[in-house]
């Protein structure tokens, strides 16, 4: 497979930083905008610590990380930073190569264009992912496990693209929302039909046996976890169960948790199961506008994932963010994405800025960070709001306006109007 | 009506007074020692001891319980304790912090701030241990006029290694613990006056009647204590402790630290306890010899000077009893540095910068010169997350972790939140100072927690006010010397 020559050069750049003492990567590890309770360092060493101990690590409230990490990390290779750096490579390179499927180019041709160079240096360099990858969260993971989903997808492989999706679900419960438009995907092609909408292609009784095997895969990998936690069930309830019961209320950029220091516990219940079929209700409507590219339908997906999930660390919107490159064409129909840049240029500039006030300094309070987190939201929204916007957009085309001037003296003159299609 | 017995023997009081059921004894002493920075340690402990008595056996909880009659044993506990069949019981509530190093080991262990109670129980199928331990812990807070309902299940734990069963253990059923601290209780005079009606004699006669609630509560340090223990040769033993710290050198006018019971408790003893079988006052004479005592004492056992206050004896009470320095002008505190009076000394710090992560160290320090090895325990609240993997032993800058073995940590259960994380010190070698520190995390709590700890002498909105730990027990391996 040939890479532009630009590949590896921020790949090498990326594992250098991984390599090098940097000053500061402590306080990355800690801080709260970086990895949330679900992805953080810190915690991943208190459970392996925890096992070393021969204590369940599950029981505290302090680990909620997966089986498999947990055996990853204690059993085949400690948690190095060169892990997430390898891991943030194989991200840049599963999202070359969805361009490459998008754009119809085979994936061994290496026509080295800018355009390639560009995509991959906005997934490295974007520090939306890169500071999460520097302070070793694991939400790098889950993240690369999404775009190689995408990326067998589009290839057409199926069981790959299963797996993957399944690794990714088993990391982040949240990911199941990927499903069903990666399984159109799957049934489709990846190719861009955003200016030309057509009903969907692909044959949809193939759906369920791709999900059946979806399935398998999923509960072999319940399975293996189920045993390297030596038959315990509370690995579930910690892990996938904080997603939606919400235990560890340490402030984070998501929108869920300053509800919920201020609610009684009667209404917990409620709030948490509306705050989580609030995210069910975007899938169907987006597949089904969206059905003719089902690519753009997951891209979608993702925006609203990094607005609306439980524990959001700046991995998620900066997914969104990235994924934008693999779509050139509506890059011309955005109404606002300077305003949307702006925004989050303040997002990110405030949420740092409002958190070390509040805990560090103890001079401003919960409702500045919450303000920041809000801001952070409208700035994912609005970023979600114009992609859907332009998607749909480009399909009403341009109007080619011709004007000609009758010669025989006339003084007027007719205007043609003509919509072309691209 | 159960006074009436007892007004009649003080009617005659120069009979001999023993008590009237044969199966009583109740026994009260005052132990008054002068520390070396210039505070007197008081302590009275007053012991009611039902003979041949057995605690309830939890399996009978069904049945309607044998009636009780009692002439000194308090009506009030017995019928908690027999209600929630509690075999052994101990209840502190202290204010202040009990300086080791200066005042050395307490006569009654258990000196950590605010209220801790501690009880084993039998299990039983009729009513659960937690039920009933729920139940002990509002009847008591009922009795004593402190906010124990709040010591509910999430600050319970069972750290049997550390309080083990004092008395012997009954056969009838296996014992569980149950262990809860709220360290921000504060102690008041409400809480005194309950104290004193569980005595046979109240306020009115015997070594009581010198418990002025205003000059205790102003000591340094103040605690009470109820203690009901069961031995199997004894009986049922309750045992009412209070400890004060008094510093006749902050309250007298000249800097001198002579004391007498009129400046300590204002309050003088009229008459002794007609039912009282030993009545006494053991002033813990000091090293040096340029004191004086007054009056002059009739027994004298080995730097002890007793003073018997019962009435079989022919001592005649004295009105005041008092130990002064007359070669002194005035108290000069010992200057540093200080051999601090007992083998181990502990300090516990929070280092860091900001309200959420900071490290939590323990110093150890092992000031006689053989090796120790003594077990620590700590629970910590919930709230704080401590990062367990962070965790380093020091000598002098030193990384020594095969100091530390046995290491138990227990991360709170969804029953209980806090957590517990005993630590074995497996040896701190002689004259140094060991330092464990462990990183910490605090979380963030919902609205609900925060007020739901209540105090009832403070106004003020827990919250604003900061986070109490517990205090650290320290138990030690070889008791020998400690």
């Amino acid at each position: 497979m040939n890479t532009p020559p630009a590949f590896s050069v921020p790949v090498c750049l990326r594992l250098l930083l991984a390599v090098l003492p940097l000053p500061g990567q402590d306080l990355l590890k800690h801080d709260h905008q970086l990895s949330s309770p679900l992805t953080s360092y810190l915690r991943l060493n208190e459970g392996l610590w925890l096992l070393d101990n021969n204590i369940n690590p599950y029981i505290g409230g302090a680990f909620h990380h997966s089986p498999l990490l947990l055996s990853l990390f204690s059993t085949i290779v400690p948690p190095l930073p060169i892990i997430w750096a390898v891991s943030d490579g194989m991200g840049a390179w599963a999202l070359l190569r969805i361009w490459r499927a998008r754009q119809g180019l085979s994936s061994q041709n290496g026509t080295r264009s800018n355009v390639e160079n560009l995509i991959v240096s906005v997934y490295l360099l974007n520090p939306y992912l890169l500071l999460p990858s520097l302070a070793l969260s694991t939400s790098t993971f889950e993240n690369t496990f999404t775009l190689l989903a995408l990326m067998f997808a589009s290839e057409g492989k199926v069981s790959s693209a299963l797996l993957a999706i399944a690794f990714a679900v088993h990391l982040t419960p949240s990911s199941i929302f990927l499903l069903l438009p990666i399984l159109m995907v799957l049934v489709s092609s990846p190719v861009s039909h955003l200016a030309s909408p057509h009903p969907f292609h692909g044959s949809l009784r193939r759906i369920p046996f791709l999900f059946g095997e979806f399935t398998l895969y999923w509960l072999v990998l319940v399975g293996a976890a189920c045993i390297i936690t030596g038959g315990n069930w509370s690995w579930v309830r910690a892990s996938w169960g904080a997603s939606l019961t919400l235990p560890d209320l340490t402030p984070n950029p998501s929108l869920w948790w300053y509800f919920f220091t201020e609610m009684f516990d009667h209404f917990r219940p409620f709030f948490l199961m509306v705050f989580s079929v609030h995210l069910v209700i975007y899938i169907l409507p987006i597949c089904v506008k969206f059905q003719h590219d089902p690519l753009y339908a997951t891209f979608l997906l993702v925006g609203v994932l990094g607005i609306f999930k439980a524990y959001l660390t700046l991995a998620d919107p900066g997914l969104f963010l990235s994924m934008i490159s693999i779509f050139p064409e509506v890059h011309g129909y955005l109404r606002h994405p300077i305003i949307t840049t702006l925004l989050h240029l303040h997002a990110a500039l405030l949420l740092p800025l409002q958190h070390v006030l509040w805990v560090s300094e103890g001079r401003g309070n919960a409702n500045f960070y919450y303000a920041a987190s809000l801001v952070m939201g409208m700035a994912g929204g609005a970023g979600l709001v114009d992609a859907c916007w332009a998607g749909m957009r480009i399909a009403v085309g341009d109007a080619k306006v011709w004007a000609e001037e009758k010669v025989d003296g006339e003084k007027g003159k007719v205007v043609w109007w003509e919509v072309v299609q691209q | 009506m159960r006074r009436t017995p007892v007004w009649i023997f003080l009617a005659c009081l120069c009979t001999p007074s023993f008590a009237l059921y044969p199966g009583e004894i109740y026994r009260e002493d005052l132990r008054i020692q002068p520390l070396r920075d210039g505070r007197v340690s008081t302590t009275f402990s007053f012991v009611t001891v039902l003979e041949g008595a057995v605690p309830r056996n939890p399996m009978a909880l069904g049945q309607v319980d044998e009636s009780q009659h009692y002439a000194l044993f308090p009506l009030t506990l017995g019928q908690i304790l027999r209600e929630h069949a509690i075999t052994e019981l101990h209840l502190t509530l202290n204010a202040g912090r009990w300086n080791y190093d200066n005042w050395g080991h307490p006569h009654e262990a258990g000196v950590g701030t605010g209220a801790e109670l501690w009880a084993w129980m039998g299990a039983s199928e009729i009513t659960t241990v937690d039920e009933r331990w729920s139940g002990l812990r509002n009847a008591l807070s009922g009795l004593f006029c402190a906010s124990l309902g709040s010591l509910d299940s999430r600050r319970t734990l069972s750290p049997t290694v550390a309080f083990p069963l004092s008395g012997s253990t009954p056969t009838f059923a296996p014992h569980e613990l149950r262990h809860a601290s709220l360290p921000s209780e504060n102690v008041c005079t409400e809480n005194l006056t309950p104290f004193l009606k569980l005595l046979p004699c109240k306020s009115h006669a015997g070594l009581a009647s010198l418990l002025n609630p205003q000059k205790v509560f102003d000591a340094d340090w103040h605690g009470m204590g109820i203690h009901v223990i069961w031995k199997e040769d004894t009986g049922v033993e309750l045992k009412l402790t209070l400890q004060a710290v008094f510093n006749p050198v902050r309250t007298s006018t000249g800097k001198r630290r002579d004391w007498n019971l009129q400046l300590l408790f204002d309050r003088s003893i009229e008459r002794s306890c007609p039912v009282a079988s030993s009545s006494s006052i053991t002033v813990i004479l000091p090293e040096e010899k340029d004191y004086q005592i007054i009056p002059e004492y009739p027994a004298h056992v080995d730097g002890l000077a007793i003073y018997d206050l019962s009435s079989s004896s022919n001592f005649t009470i004295p009105s005041n009893i008092a130990m002064s320095w007359p070669s002194e002008h005035s108290f000069q505190y010992p200057l540093p540095p200080l051999t601090p009076v007992t083998p181990i000394s502990v300090k516990r710090t929070i280092h860091g910068t900001t309200q959420t992560r900071g490290i939590l160290s323990v110093s150890v320090t092992n000031n006689s010169p053989q090796e120790i090895s003594a077990g620590y325990l700590e629970m910590v609240p919930a709230l704080l997350t401590l990062w367990m993997h962070t965790l380093k032993v020091e000598i002098n800058s030193q990384i020594r972790s095969d100091l530390l073995s046995g290491l138990k940590y227990h991360p709170p259960s969804p029953q209980s939140n806090d957590r517990l994380s005993p630590l074995d010190v497996a040896s701190c070698p002689h004259n140094s100072t060991k330092d464990h520190a462990r990183n910490f995390h605090r979380g963030q709590q919902s609205f609900s927690e925060i007020h739901r700890t209540s105090t009832r002498c403070d106004e003020r909105l827990g919250s604003t006010r900061g986070r109490v730990f517990p205090a650290p027990s320290i138990v030690s391996r070889y008791p020998s010397e400690l």
